[in-house]
């Protein structure tokens, strides 16, 4: 079986100095997006289309009173489940070998339905002009450098943290890893824990959280819609069967009536023939 | 982006040479290498297994011959044939020659013993070198302390192999590494390894386009260069023997433009 890859996101060893953001658009030459000040070192309010990591900066009041400033990389998580995937009626989404979570845009037709599910808010649409001035969308996301991953290499943000915050590497030692490190911090930060959310079967980006999701702004349980499961994984197998079964018998429905025209026709020649 | 210009059976071969060499070295107790570093032949450039005594046990490098062999038969049966006339033309006394010709890297002794013996060229080299580097490797092992530089020109400090590959280790240290006996030892980012000039006006770094790890660090005092991989960029760290052979495609590059890894200022000038 391949070795199942992860990314690691130790946030306590953050400094917020946005070299990840950097890399990300160096690597896959992502146009800069000028944004107003925001009222906080934070740059971007969230990922975009065309800024697919954001580092983003909360101020929180711990339970001693103090302050903390919590930094995080937020990007794709790469949910081993992924509504995204769930949801997309031209299959314009899917998992590579190593598990991550890619868009075709070749095939995307800008639904939608991608960003309205996704759990992580974490997908988004870019609206493009052609040549007669018409407008159409594309979904842009995080691809976890899958094009350096095929040649042997990290992701582009791994490689630049020099903080050593992220790494890639295998998921079984990342999550033992993860796991002691939680370990390691909990006296400074009690609520400080492993983030690999099982709602949507696990994710490709295992966090080490000081407090909880919450208080990043992350879903504490995110799950792929019901919805979604129910159109993937019933609703389309069916109707596709559904759709064969029809196509079935419309076929049958053909040939039998193919065989029964050419009966009649043979009865009619052969009773032309007697007449005659 | 970086793609290797060998052929993946030829990589894959090398890859399970290499496995066995590290079983072989593992098998052998670092007692039988016993150095005497001698410092002023160290600073004269003599390679410190040069210095050292090694207990070979020639029945067991005759048996690496013939594992030698059976891997390549299995791998391309096509050779099978050629190689398999070696093991007949072995014996303890050649054996003993053969270590002594491949440590000091003599050619021409082994151009001669195939056309004696009516064998390809390259297959008595390939066979001595393979089959001797695990004691190179164990030499470097045990004197890995002791040896942690190199004189600039007189190649590597262990075995003598020239310097052509180095690697960015943690902040960006420049560590070089020889393929041949996985010797490593630090050295100033800005600098010849074959000359020592460190004058960064005549010190250049080619990059490859599409490939973001490697560079070809080049001297235009002595014109001798360096291939530097960034592999911390990788996922996994290949042996320094399987990155020397992956990146063989700026050896290319390199020579093509001028650049030796044997280069001397004097030869320069």
């Amino acid at each position: 079986m391949a070795t199942k890859y992860v990314k690691y996101v130790d946030v306590t060893k953050c400094d917020g100095c946005r070299a990840c953001m950097v890399a990300c658009k160096n690597w896959n030459d992502l146009p800069a997006e000028p944004q107003d000040f925001l009222g906080s070192m934070q740059s971007h309010a969230n990922v975009t289309a065309d800024t697919w990591n954001v580092l983003t900066f909360v101020e929180h009041e711990n339970s001693k009173g103090n302050l903390d400033y919590l930094f995080r990389h937020s990007s794709c998580f790469h949910c081993t489940d992924a509504a995204c995937e769930k949801v997309c009626p031209e299959n314009a989404i899917s998992y590579t070998d190593k598990g991550m979570v890619v868009v075709d845009q070749e095939v995307c037709v800008g639904c939608g339905y991608c960003e309205q599910n996704c759990p992580f808010d974490v997908i988004h649409l870019k609206t493009y002009k052609d040549e007669n001035g018409k407008e159409y969308r594309k979904a842009h996301k995080c691809t976890m450098c899958t094009d350096r991953l095929d040649e042997g290499l990290q992701p582009a943000c791994v490689t630049t943290c020099h903080t050593g915050a992220m790494e890639f590497g295998e998921k079984d030692e990342i999550i033992s890893k993860a796991e002691k490190r939680v370990k390691e911090i909990k006296e400074r930060y009690p609520n400080a824990q492993v983030y690999n959310p099982q709602g949507v079967g696990g994710t490709h980006t295992i966090y080490v959280l000081a407090e909880k999701p919450s208080v990043y702004g992350l879903p504490e349980n995110p799950k792929v819609p019901t919805s979604a499961v129910l159109w993937k994984d019933y609703a389309q197998p069916i109707g596709k069967a559904m759709v064969g079964g029809v196509a079935m018998a419309l076929a049958g429905a053909f040939v039998a009536n193919k065989f029964f025209d050419k009966k009649n026709g043979g009865q009619e020649e052969d009773g032309g023939g007697n007449h005659e | 982006m970086k793609k290797s210009v060998v052929s993946k059976e030829y990589t894959n071969l090398q890859k399970e040479i290499i496995k066995l060499q590290e079983q072989w070295k593992q098998s052998l107790t670092p007692e039988i290498v016993k150095p005497s570093l001698d410092k002023a032949a160290i600073e004269a450039g003599v390679p410190a297994a040069a210095l050292t005594a090694i207990d070979f046990d020639i029945p067991l490098f005759l048996q690496w011959i013939d594992e030698i062999n059976d891997l390549i038969s299995k791998q391309n049966p096509e050779q099978g044939p050629r190689v398999k006339k070696l093991g007949e033309l072995l014996d303890s006394e050649t054996a003993i020659r053969w270590i002594d010709e491949a440590f000091s890297l003599n050619q021409f002794y082994f151009v001669s013993f195939a056309q004696e013996n009516e064998i390809e060229e390259w297959i008595p080299q390939f066979f001595a070198e393979t089959a001797l580097r695990p004691y190179l490797q164990l030499v470097a092992e045990v004197l890995k302390d002791e040896i942690t530089q190199a004189i600039p020109g007189l190649g590597c400090p262990v075995c003598g192999e020239p310097v052509r590959l180095a690697q960015l280790e943690g902040e960006g240290k420049k560590v070089v590494n020889c393929p041949r006996c996985l010797a490593h030892w630090s050295e100033k980012r800005v600098c010849c390894s074959h000359c020592g000039n460190d004058d960064h006006k005549t010190i250049q770094n080619i990059t490859i386009e599409g490939d973001p790890t490697s560079q070809i660090q080049v001297c235009e005092k002595c014109h001798g260069y360096v291939k530097v991989i960034d592999t911390r960029q990788f996922i996994s760290k290949p042996s320094s023997a399987i990155l020397d052979l992956n990146t063989i495609h700026l050896d290319f590059v390199a020579q093509e433009n001028g650049y030796t890894v044997s280069a001397r200022e004097s030869e320069s000038n």
